[in-house]
């Protein structure tokens, strides 16, 4: 392993191929086009084996050598790892033989699997150099970089936009960052975040470190293969917001099956969106490979991004693995954040409704055979979106501290459930 | 006394020498943008009508235009107030304008 560069070539155009050095750096300077990371495989094909993984802590950097850090991590070493778990009850509701669920709900340190992203660009932030970090969100990245980087001892700015509801604001302002919220229309503050990152010298997580920030999704699908013994799932049901989860869960099983690290091939990638925010799911079904820009009408706040930055690379890889996408509206979210607690006692936001939601449909329609095997990637936990449910989920019954009453009611769900 | 004070102040103020007038040079900008543009436009010279009604330089990098969308990656050149307006112009006659890296704002 290199000291400077780890198992990483270069930065690599994702359009024309131009290499770059491995520096804080996003976009290509010939056509613009984004920058991903590029590994020397044969190399980490001699150094990362079942054997040396399975030796390593439970987390998700037990499989650096495919992530982009040069040495060893330095921020969040705790994160990832989350459970994988047999979804029996949710399987028999939806009609499939076989379902799991990837449960990030439980991530470490601030429920999301923003966690995974943010201590990837944070790790490789302090690598080259940095000292203040900073990121644009609207809830589950500003915590996580908030609280990351309180835990690192970096300074950081979170920006916001100023009508940002107050409960997730706290989640961030609690860690002591500095929390910027900006007026203006979603555009406008948009373009100033692009701006701020342009002008000041700060690592700032998804605009210049994004290329190495966009690696940490991957170990969501190390992760899902190791925990089915070493294979891809048939089919994997992701929500798609930028699109990019999508991406680089695909690129996680092309790179464990390009170093014979799994079995099975032919695995099929699904996209999930909400009904208010669908471009492309929208797309994908009318068999287009390019969105149409929307402007978002959703509960599902995580995933509402009308201009997804990787959604055309998302549209191809489900066209290339035969996958499929759809999208629910706000009812059926809230009823797939239902079934999923009430079958299986996952509280998920609202991102995972959608995804449990049009995991439903596409299973349904035979896009996801019912004898087939499927994963579910759950993202969020629920208490990060309670008022999406709050008057949905039913109310509390309430008595005298009398035992006739409660017997009362006892006899009555009996009767209902006879 | 607060007025005695205040006309102290005033013909103080006036005595003072005036500061040199420092001329400010305006500094060339680049801007890299996404513009999306519904089918209506696809047939307007959008970018040359950027050039020339605010004075910018405009350079295409990467485009894609079909019936349904035209999609065109830009940098334009030239000061910063122009740019501003070039892009308040763009959004007022119905085009999406996104800088390069799309979504600066995560979830």
């Amino acid at each position: 392993m290199s000291e400077k560069t780890g198992f990483m070539k270069a930065l690599k155009c994702r359009e024309c191929g131009r290499e770059y050095p491995l520096e804080a750096k996003h976009v290509c300077e010939f056509d613009f086009g984004p920058l991903e990371v590029a590994y020397d495989y044969e190399r980490i094909a001699g150094a990362l084996t079942r054997e040396v993984i399975a030796d390593r802590p439970q987390s998700m950097w037990r499989y650096r050598e495919l992530l982009p850090v040069a040495g060893e991590p330095t921020v969040g070493c705790q994160v990832g790892f989350t459970p994988l778990v047999k979804a029996d009850r949710l399987a028999k509701r939806l009609g499939i033989r076989e379902l799991w669920i990837k449960n990030d709900t439980v991530n470490y340190p601030t429920l999301s699997f923003k966690d995974r992203v943010v201590s990837v660009a944070l790790s490789r932030s302090r690598e080259l150099g940095f000292q203040t970090v900073a990121c644009a969100s609207t809830g589950n990245l500003a915590n996580s970089v908030a609280a990351n980087a309180a835990s690192a001892g970096l300074e950081a700015y979170v920006f916001i936009p100023a009508d940002l509801e107050q409960g997730k604001v706290l989640n961030s302002l609690v860690y002591g960052p500095h929390v910027i919220g900006i007026q203006g229309h979603y555009d406008e503050v948009n373009r100033l975040c692009a701006e701020i990152a342009g002008k000041y010298g700060w690592a700032f997580v998804n605009v210049n470190m994004r290329p190495y920030y966009a690696e940490g999704s991957k170990s969501m699908g190390f992760e899902i293969a190791e925990q089915l013994d070493w294979e891809v799932p048939q089919h994997t049901v992701i929500p798609m917001a930028s699109g990019s989860l999508l991406t680089k869960i695909h690129k996680a099983y092309q790179e464990l099956s390009k170093l014979g690290l799994v079995k099975g091939s032919g695995w099929r990638i699904h996209g999930a969106q909400a009904s208010g925010c669908s471009p492309i799911s929208s797309a994908q079904k009318a068999g287009l490979d390019f969105f149409k820009p929307v402007k978002p009408d959703t509960i599902a706040k995580s995933l509402a991004i009308g201009t997804p930055a990787d959604g055309f690379y998302a549209l191809r890889v489900m066209k290339e693995t035969g996958g499929g996408a759809d999208d629910v509206t706000n009812e059926e979210i809230r009823e797939g954040i239902r079934l999923l607690a009430e079958c299986e006692g996952i509280f998920a936001e609202t991102a995972g409704g959608v995804t449990v939601g049009v995991a439903k449909k596409l299973i349904a329609s035979g896009k996801i055979p019912a004898e087939d095997s499927a994963v579910l990637c759950v993202t969020g936990h629920g208490l990060k979106t309670l008022d999406a449910v709050d008057g949905h989920v039913g109310s509390t019954r309430e008595i005298k501290p009398s035992l006739r009453e409660f017997e009362a009611i006892v006899a009555q769900d009996q009767a209902a459930t006879r | 006394m607060a007025a005695e004070r205040a006309t102290r102040q005033k013909k103080t103020s006036k005595k003072a020498p005036p500061k040199a007038a420092t001329k400010v040079k305006p500094v060339v900008e680049q801007s890299r943008l996404w513009l999306m543009y519904p089918p209506r436009l696809i047939t307007t010279p959008v970018i040359w009508q950027v050039g020339s009604k605010f004075n910018l330089v405009p350079n295409v990098r990467q485009a894609s235009v079909t019936d349904e969308i035209g999609i065109v990656c830009l940098e334009l050149s030239g000061l910063r107030k122009d740019i501003k307006a070039a892009v308040r112009w763009l959004e007022k006659i119905g085009v999406s304008v996104e800088p390069v890296e799309i979504n600066v704002i995560g979830s």
